[in-house]
């Protein structure tokens, strides 16, 4: 409409905010460029186009995998006719707090040639050796595929879900008068429409793809992550290793653009969702079918593994764990309250920024700043010790120069630059629920309170953060989580003494003694739930 | 009365599109006035304007003798006291009824506070429903609220942005006397927008004509049905049909017969209309200033019939003779008239409004 | 909101100050195998010690922390890294005639700027079905072992430090092929760590695989995976020639160490007779410093020959080995 408050210095500082968190990324671009030919050549012509491949390949199967099940247990749940489906609504969603490198171990560990399923098998059948049987190998690509794509496909059900439940009701009563069934007015109508939610999830979970390193590791799949780690650690090649870096990244910007293209085609989405419904009417069998298809998800997906994890818990831990389980729990806590706290600050600030200054590229600062979700943890990491330990320096310089006492790498060493990081990695999910948040709110709540003698600030505060409250919780608590998730920037830029759950899990499972660790998993776990409860909860209502 | 609002050469410019150009607007203590005008006339912004929420490119806002906007000094709205009622309503979710109407008079003492809002709540019959969310109540409670809320500081001029457009069309009239009534007896002074004429009639004291961000007339709805000042004005209003007709002299000739004008008439379009002899003149004809005189020879023809409380309504065409365009034109009549049958009518001597278009 | 940022702020603060007496570590050694080392430091010296355990980055994280780096003492587990950490500058030397008379002088560097605490064979572990073979680290890419050898990621620097020293006996072209060989001979793609290869041996998968010593140690104490264990047999390889290769874990003073005089005395603590009695017996290593005993575990597996190439050759043709592991595509 109008720009109403035209305040110089929010303008200031929200460039400043989206400017800041660039900054670690132009950095591993500009390292990148100064990469040495030579070792490229080498790794071109070695095994960078397998790992090309093989990262090409895992999106493409993760994100198929997901559509499928994503896609198939949204249009079941919000067009037929499904049994138990107030429980599924909410049952599918809850792989989402799981972590993938978890899933993967412990499947791993059930489904090895010495876990459970195998050796109860070879009791039964009297077999002696593997070379008597066939057994799905689990540490493949495909198994990775499979076990990303059981946590990651909560994306694509939820959005789509929400996608088929808002739309407007009317399009399908025009198409069923103009001779359509149920069925068909499914395939030719809601389908369609629902396509470009479908495209921004599918993008979120190949995003996602392209981050993971703990899954593929542990699987022995080797992608881009695997080259930049080569190149970074064994070749002890850090400009290379940005220069890959920088070639992921622009793999997740295509993805980024084909993303925004799919969310211009959702404004058309109208909404008129209260109108009743008529369902698409399953036969018995198939309604088992179907049911069977999302309870396997939901127990694949997050049952399974989590009684995996309560029973290892009960088995392994002791009262030294539970000790050591605290102290790391709350590091997790720390880093992750502190990290969500301030994306959701900025969020915020990017949010009035964007509502308030109504001009033409006052959504800009929100956009660079939630860029950093495109970004691997690894990749973030690197771009983070590239920024501040010459920050660290600078002022560490001037306090020389002063002959003040030296502050010390009071940014790179100190949890400040993993705290730093996780706000870059998820101010994008933040920013986003902030963001669609506020776009509720009917534009006229900006102008009434002026003509009730409300200033800017007070507006702010004494309106819209109120009525955002809800929303302000959900993005503070998807934030922290993710943050608790987070594993690859722990890795590399923890301080002194310091272990987070995450990070703790992860070694664990890489000495293949989860069992000590079951309890820090549960914890995870746990608090991954909580955002998904409070959304549901948000949705019924 | 003294003079409340003074607007002079007000100038309001969007993304390089003149919303309003050079308006002036006066309005006295008391008044309220009804803002009409097609869509995208400028009506809304001229609100908006008043409120502080638009930057001026020029012209000069006065309220009650002090000036609130003139060039770079723009009297933040906040501290205009300019109440406005939104077309939402714009009531605060997260508060109570109570509450709502409480936030603009936050800094006053609390007595003075439960007084200004007990007093509002009776007088809105919102007394029941005070502890209640937004959410809980209907939509002419919910204005109710909006009025209650935008009251309460008591403003110097009420501000109401298309009020009506939300509420059920059987309930509107009543409500519209009931908050005239209420306006009335609290002597605010109102603007209020709106696209539907009929809502003036109902509630403002005076009116005002909006096109292309100007005000083409402002005075009385009476006076100004009466005697719309342009061609424009009388369009948007749809006080009748239109003839098109010539001028000879003092001889109107139109496709029903033709009619002498008075000196006063004839002085009337001469003055607005120059080389009036060669102008496109329409008359401006209500259906009451039409009747059928079957001595004449047929100059129309039955298009549509309709059946009203008043008899039957019937919308005829001139049968051209040539020279003229076609003119369509509205009749009620209890005689029985077929489909495409002819009749012959006739203007009946009435002060005529004839324009240019 | 304030009171969060103040909170943090406050947290923030609170993890920068630090106490007096204390030495700081960056590890690539995992917590549980160094820290009772270090707590019992801690109680002989009152020196805290600070750790930060890292398999990945340390050194990057060094270099770009520079000379405000607030590490002292460096521990890693593989020449290899202890040699990159001198070429890169990041380590000083260390004048310590405790050092200098405890460790055997192959064991530590000819300008004192690294130091082995303890050594380590690279084993080859072999199915008790196959009998007992006198093993060479060639015989790996000999056909009659198709599809029946495991191994880790050739990547990690065990198998480096192995791969590297087959470039300084053979020369590149026949470890390439040797590499080659090797990776068909595979009977399933490198993962996992070397106690995975033993549980592989067990459950069949394969009859040969790669190993360090000490991992067959602890899994002969560790009630789950002694099963595994007592399936293979451990060969100290190449006995009749060169000898087993034998890579070390090591320590190093950070060249900006601010706490130089704590670092020295950790170090020295480090090759204690009492610190290295319990590299041998927790850990299963065979300690550096003379007179100190293996466990009885280690004890049992009798003597051996190590491949007397020095170390710092291994270290030399690390990039070498990494560069024929990309072309033989080992790890895909």
């Amino acid at each position: 409409m109008i720009a109403l408050y035209n305040q110089r210095k929010w303008t200031f500082l929200s460039y400043l905010i989206a400017l800041v968190m660039m900054i670690p990324v132009l950095i591993m671009l500009v390292d990148g460029i100064d990469a040495s030919t030579q070792l490229f050549g080498h790794l071109w012509q070695t095994v960078l186009p397998d790992y090309l491949q093989n990262t090409i390949l895992l999106g493409v199967f993760v994100v198929l995998l997901s559509l499928i099940f994503g896609v198939v247990s949204a249009a079941l749940i919000s067009q037929t006719n499904l049994l138990f489906k107030q429980q599924l609504r909410w049952l599918l969603l809850l792989p989402l707090a799981m972590p993938a490198y978890l899933v993967a171990y412990l499947y791993t560990d059930l489904f090895d040639y010495a876990g459970p399923v195998q050796r109860n098998l070879r009791l039964w059948f009297d077999w002696q050796s593997p070379t008597e049987y066939w057994f799905f190998d689990l540490r493949t690509l495909s198994g990775a595929a499979v076990m990303l794509a059981l946590v990651l496909y909560p994306y694509i059900y939820m959005l789509t879900r929400g996608a088929f439940e808002q739309q407007d009701q009317s399009l399908m009563r025009a198409a069923r008068l103009l001779g359509l069934n149920a069925k068909q007015t499914f395939f030719n109508v809601a389908l369609p429409l629902a396509r470009p939610a479908i495209a921004v999830s599918a993008s979120l979970v190949l995003m996602e793809t392209l981050a993971d390193f703990a899954t593929v590791q542990y699987f022995s799949v080797n992608t881009l992550t695997t080259a930049i780690f080569d190149t970074w650690l064994g070749y002890g090649d850090m400009a290379a290793a940005n220069a890959l870096a920088s070639v992921l990244m622009l793999l997740v910007l295509c993805v980024i653009v084909v993303e925004q293209r799919g969310r211009a085609g959702l404004r058309h989405q109208s909404s008129r969702p209260n109108m009743h419904k008529e369902l698409i009417q399953l036969s018995f069998l198939q309604q088992i079918a179907a049911s069977v298809f999302c309870w396997l998800l939901v127990i694949l997906g997050f049952l399974l593994p989590f009684a995996l994890l309560i029973s290892m818990a009960v088995e392994y831990s002791n009262a030294e764990q539970l000790a050591n389980l605290l102290e790391t729990g709350i590091n997790s806590i720390k880093v992750s309250v502190i990290a969500a706290t301030v994306a959701v600050f900025i969020a915020l600030i990017l949010g009035f920024y964007q509502r308030l200054h109504g001009n033409k590229f006052s959504h800009l600062p929100q956009q660079i700043s939630g860029f950093g979700y495109a970004i691997p943890g690894t990749v973030l990491a690197m771009a983070m010790l590239a920024t501040f330990a010459p920050l660290d320096h600078w002022l560490n310089d001037i306090a020389e120069f002063f002959a003040w006492q030296q502050p010390g790498l009071i940014m790179s060493g100190t949890i400040f630059a993993m705290i730093f990081a996780f706000v870059v990695r998820f101010s994008a999910i933040a920013n986003g629920t902030i963001a669609s948040g506020i776009k509720q709110i009917p534009q006229s709540l900006d102008y009434a309170p002026a003509t009730l003698g409300m200033g800017l600030i007070k507006t702010v505060t004494r309106v819209h953060l109120p009525i955002l409250k809800p929303t302000i919780l959900i993005a503070w608590l998807l934030v922290f989580v993710e943050s608790m998730k987070e594993l690859s920037a722990v890795l590399l830029l923890r301080p002194f003494n310091f272990e987070t759950l995450s990070s703790q899990i992860y070694q664990l499972i890489s000495d293949e003694m989860l069992e000590q660790g079951a309890l820090g998993a549960i914890l995870i776990v746990l608090f991954g739930l909580l955002p998904i409860i409070l959304l549901n909860r948000k949705r019924e209502h | 009365m003294t003079t409340l609002l003074e607007i002079n050469q007000l100038s309001v410019k969007l993304q390089d599109k003149h919303i309003l150009q050079q308006l002036d607007l006066h309005l006295c203590a008391g008044e309220i006035l009804g803002l009409v005008g097609a869509s995208g006339c400028g009506k809304t912004t001229l609100l908006n304007a008043i409120a502080g929420f638009a930057k001026l490119t020029d012209g000069v806002i006065q309220l009650d003798n002090r000036i609130i906007n003139d060039g770079e000094l723009m009297v933040p709205a906040q501290e205009r006291q300019v109440g406005m009622i939104f077309q939402d309503y714009a009531l605060f979710p997260h508060l109570s009824v109570t509450q709502n109407i409480a936030f603009g008079i936050r800094e006053y003492s609390a007595s003075e506070q439960s007084l200004r809002i007990d007093n509002l709540l009776t007088l809105l019959k919102l007394s029941d429903h005070k502890d209640k969310y937004i959410h809980q109540l209907s939509g002419g409670q919910q204005q109710r609220v909006a009025i209650a809320r935008a009251l309460a500081p008591q403003p110097k001029v009420l501000l109401l942005d298309e009020p009506f457009s939300n509420i059920d069309a059987r309930l509107r009239t009543e409500l519209m006397l009931e908050i005239r009534q209420l306006l009335k007896k609290l002597n605010i002074t109102a603007i209020f927008v709106t696209h539907n004429k009929d809502e003036v009639f109902t509630f403002a004291d005076k009116m005002a004509v909006m096109a292309e961000g100007k005000i083409l007339q402002l005075d009385s709805p009476v006076a100004i049905c009466q005697k719309p000042n342009s061609w424009l004005v009388a369009d948007f209003l749809q006080l009748g049909t239109w003839l098109t007709c010539k001028l000879n002299r003092n001889e109107l000739s139109t496709p029903f017969g033709s009619l002498n004008l008075t000196d006063s008439e004839l002085e009337y379009i001469t003055r607005r209309v120059s080389n009036v002899s060669n102008a496109n003149l329409v008359l401006l004809i209500k259906p009451q200033y039409l009747q059928i005189n079957e001595s004449l020879t047929v100059n129309a023809c039955v298009e549509h019939i309709s059946v009203t409380e008043q008899g039957y309504h019937y919308q005829l065409s001139s049968i051209d003779d040539n020279t003229r365009k076609q003119s369509n034109v509205s009749l009620y009549s209890q005689r029985m008239l077929n489909i495409k049958e002819k009749v012959a009518l006739q203007v009946k001597p009435h002060p005529l409004l004839i324009f240019s278009q | 909101m304030l009171k969060y940022i103040i909170v943090g702020l406050l947290l923030v603060t609170s993890f920068l100050s630090s106490a007096s007496s204390e030495v700081n570590v960056y590890s690539y050694r995992q917590p549980f195998l160094v820290k009772p080392l270090f707590d019992q430091f801690t109680k002989q010296t009152g020196i805290k010690v600070n750790v930060v355990f890292a398999k990945k980055g340390m050194a990057e994280r060094l270099a770009r922390e520079g000379k405000y780096s607030p590490a002292d003492v460096l521990l890693t587990t593989d020449i290899s890294r202890l040699v990159e950490l001198r070429e890169k500058d990041l380590v000083q030397a260390v004048n310590s005639a405790v050092l200098k008379e405890a460790i055997p002088a192959q064991y530590q560097a000819n300008d004192n700027t690294w130091f082995a605490l303890t050594t380590r064979v690279r084993n080859i572990y072999s199915a008790k079905r196959l009998g007992n073979i006198d093993f060479n680290y060639e015989d790996l890419a000999d056909d009659k072992y198709r599809g029946l050898v495991c191994t880790r990621s050739g990547k990690h620097p065990y198998t480096v430090g192995l791969i590297a020293s087959m470039i300084s006996e053979h020369g590149e072209e026949y470890t390439l092929d040797w590499l080659k060989k090797f990776k068909q001979n595979l009977a399933r793609k490198p993962q996992g760590n070397d106690r995975g290869q033993v549980q592989a041996i067990h459950q069949n998968l394969c009859d040969i695989s790669l190993g360090n010593s000490y991992y067959f140690g602890k899994m002969l104490t560790d009630d789950k995976q002694k099963v595994w264990a007592d399936e293979v047999y451990i060969n100290f390889p190449n006995q009749n020639n060169r000898g087993s290769h034998v890579n070390i874990s090591g320590v190093a003073m950070a060249k900006y160490a601010p706490n130089q005089a704590n670092a020295k005395k950790l170090m020295e603590y480090l090759i204690s007779k009492p610190a290295q009695a319990l590299y041998a017996q927790t850990n299963m290593e065979y300690p550096v410093r003379k007179g100190v005993p293996v466990s009885d575990i280690v004890a049992s597996w009798g003597q051996f020959k190590a491949d007397d190439l020095p170390l710092e050759e291994i270290a030399k043709n690390r990039k070498a080995a990494l560069i024929l592991l990309d072309k033989a595509k080992f790890d895909l």
